[in-house]
């Protein structure tokens, strides 16, 4: 799959995607990774022949998206964000259509439906009419018609949002499973760092329909190449007014072993080598400064901090190793709450 | 090949989600039937009036309702198409390898085959009031098969409204703003000597009024193949419209 200088314009408002370049290769499982509006789905619908691009090229499967679509189609399994799903039918008649307009038919047919109802957990409900299926069921059962019919390559548009832990992580092993076993092609979006994290060989971090990182998960923190130290201070101190944030900032630059301070809306990232030992530095420059820290916490670099370090905004992990000062409000790990679409 | 299995499986959905949600049945029928008992009963005197070419209201009026069925009926195939545009489905079976047109195809035979189920539930109601056909078994076949042909070219009228606005509630309010004027501007319900001048005019320029005349001759009268072939050649015009600007949407629409 490769995809060159990407660009789309929708007939109102900026170009949703602005010139984007990558390339996927056979058997490899590449997410995409950015928070609302970056322009995820509308990348997966150009790929998927959904939608005509404005400008760019895109080949899928080593087929031109343009001029051999149904070629394309033949390679592919979808899962759009939006879960499409005929919700008067029941879950398993979903997944014989699915499969009947794939050119699937007969025994085949039947057995692959109750193979992936076994997949999904969905046994019990297969005779039951999808309007009755909670957020988390439809969601499992609209990956299974998406593989219904084996695709060498899947696309899956944040095929986790709205599901529960268990459900996620039952998803994630068996979407490594199909990668690593069966070789398929994975071509995931996401919000959440932590499933980019786990599951990607590779990704693109795409922001206002840009890529603004691309790379392997590692290479990516690796280039980080510290610990971030995240702090935020006590109520009492703005740290929005401007002086109080450049006084902080500067005070912990001035720490041997800093490499970059960030702010991010509710707190301060500090950047350098060794971060445990950092710690106390920081505590007591803050401290004589007359600046009370209220949490912090040290952690590896995650994507979290690829994010901050090339946008400025932040979406905090969860998993961070905390010493925590006082009790830290636990925030979702994904860049926050999805808007209702539509 | 591939496009009649593919609008077979279509088919198949279509039916099932209708017997799943049986109100939708009836749902076009109640109208047409309230007509039928209200105007049997208002209209009855109109028989005796010197030109009424029935020998009563009920015979005459039979034709007309069933071709009031098959046009707002049709306009459950809109709504319906609008209904898989927006919950992403048209989306996700244009991502497989069917034959696009067997979505056009397998929903618009569908709704034939509802609008025929519907003319049956009429002719039956109209046969226990006493409507007995002039033309026998065979006649009310070809009754079944104007209507929905009939059925077929309005149904193509509301799916392009449907892909073009992309709103139900635009088929609805065009439905219903066009229901009454083109129904009581046809023959469906008063003989076309009985209207003034500028209306009769309007009535022939209506296809409703070739359906229904088509289908009242083989109510009345007998096998009268000018007045059937008149309808067949007005429907047929009627379908090759509609369904080649659906066509010409549904292009723009799936890209
Ligand atoms: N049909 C459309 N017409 C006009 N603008 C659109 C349309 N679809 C999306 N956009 C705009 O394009 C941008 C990218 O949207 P897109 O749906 O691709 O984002 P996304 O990354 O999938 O976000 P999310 O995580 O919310 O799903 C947004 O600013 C959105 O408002
Ligand atoms: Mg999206």
């Amino acid at each position: 799959m490769v995809v060159k200088d990407l660009v789309k314009k929708y007939s109102e408002g900026p170009p949703a995607v602005q010139g984007i370049s990558f390339d996927v290769r056979a058997g490899e499982f590449f997410g995409f990774l950015g928070p609302n509006g970056a322009g995820k789905s509308t990348t997966i619908k150009i790929l998927t022949t959904l939608m005509p691009k404005s400008s760019g090229s895109v080949s899928v499967g080593g087929f031109d998206v343009d001029k051999e679509a149904h070629r394309i189609r033949k390679l592919i399994g979808v899962q759009s964000q939006e879960t499409a799903l005929d919700l008067d039918l029941t879950g398993q008649e979903n997944l014989m259509l699915q499969g009947h307009l794939q050119r699937m038919g007969g025994q085949v047919l039947e057995k692959r439906v109750n193979e992936l109802l076994g997949l999904v957990g969905l046994e019990d409900a297969a005779g039951k009419r999808v309007a009755f299926y909670s957020g988390g069921m439809k969601k499992r059962l609209d990956l299974a018609t998406s593989l219904i019919h084996s695709p060498k390559i899947l696309f899956l548009d944040e095929p986790t949002t709205g599901l529960d832990p268990q459900s996620r992580s039952a998803i994630w092993s068996y979407l490594k499973r199909l990668n690593k076993e069966d070789g398929i092609t994975i071509f995931l979006t996401t919000q959440y760092l932590e499933e980019a994290d786990k599951l990607c060989d590779r990704l693109s971090i795409v922001d206002h329909g840009q890529i603004v990182a691309q790379g392997t998960p590692e290479e990516m923190k690796r280039e980080i190449a510290a610990d971030a130290v995240s702090l935020t201070i006590a109520d009492g101190l703005d740290l929005a007014s401007d002086n109080a944030l450049s006084e902080a900032r500067q005070i912990l630059r001035r720490i041997v072993g800093v490499t970059d301070v960030i702010y991010s809306g509710n707190g301060l990232t500090v950047y350098g080598k060794n971060g445990a030992f950092l710690v106390p530095e920081i505590v007591r420059a803050l401290d004589n400064a007359q600046l009370k820290i209220a949490t912090i916490s040290v952690s590896t670099p995650t994507l979290d901090d690829v994010f901050l370090k090339h946008t400025g905004r932040s979406i905090r992990s969860e998993g961070h190793k905390e010493i925590s000062v006082e009790q830290k409000k636990k925030r979702p790990f994904f860049f926050g709450r999805k808007q209702e679409v539509r | 090949m591939s496009l009649i299995q593919d609008s077979w499986h279509l088919f198949n959905r279509t039916n099932r989600k209708l017997l799943r949600k049986p109100f939708l049945i009836f749902f076009s029928l109640f109208q047409p039937i309230i007509f039928l008992l209200l105007f049997t009963q208002l209209f009855s005197r109109f028989a005796s009036i010197p030109g009424f070419p029935a020998d009563n209201y009920l015979l005459f009026a039979v034709p007309g309702i069933i071709l009031q069925n098959s046009f707002t009926s049709a306009f459950q195939s809109g709504t319906a198409f609008v209904d898989d545009l927006k919950s992403g489905f048209l989306a996700k079976m244009l991502v497989t390898q069917a034959n696009r047109y067997a979505i056009l195809l397998g929903r618009i035979s569908a709704d034939s085959a509802r609008v025929t189920v519907q003319s049956i539930i009429i002719i039956c109601i109209g046969l226990a009031m006493g409507a007995h056909p002039a033309t026998g078994i065979p006649g009310l076949l070809l009754m079944l098969v104007i209507s929905a042909l009939f059925g077929l070219g309005w149904g193509g009228m509301s799916i392009f409204i449907g892909l073009r606005t992309r709103s139900s509630e635009s088929v609805f309010a065009i439905a219903g703003f066009l229901t009454l004027p083109l129904l009581f501007m046809s023959t469906a319900l008063t003989p076309a000597s009985f209207m003034p001048d500028w209306m009769q005019t309007v009535t022939k320029f209506n296809p409703i009024s070739y359906g229904v005349d088509a289908i009242r001759v083989l109510m009345l009268s007998g096998f009268d193949w000018q007045t059937i072939l008149e309808a067949f050649g007005v429907i047929g015009a009627l379908i090759a419209v509609t369904m080649g600007a659906v066509v010409h949407q549904f292009r723009k629409v799936v890209g």
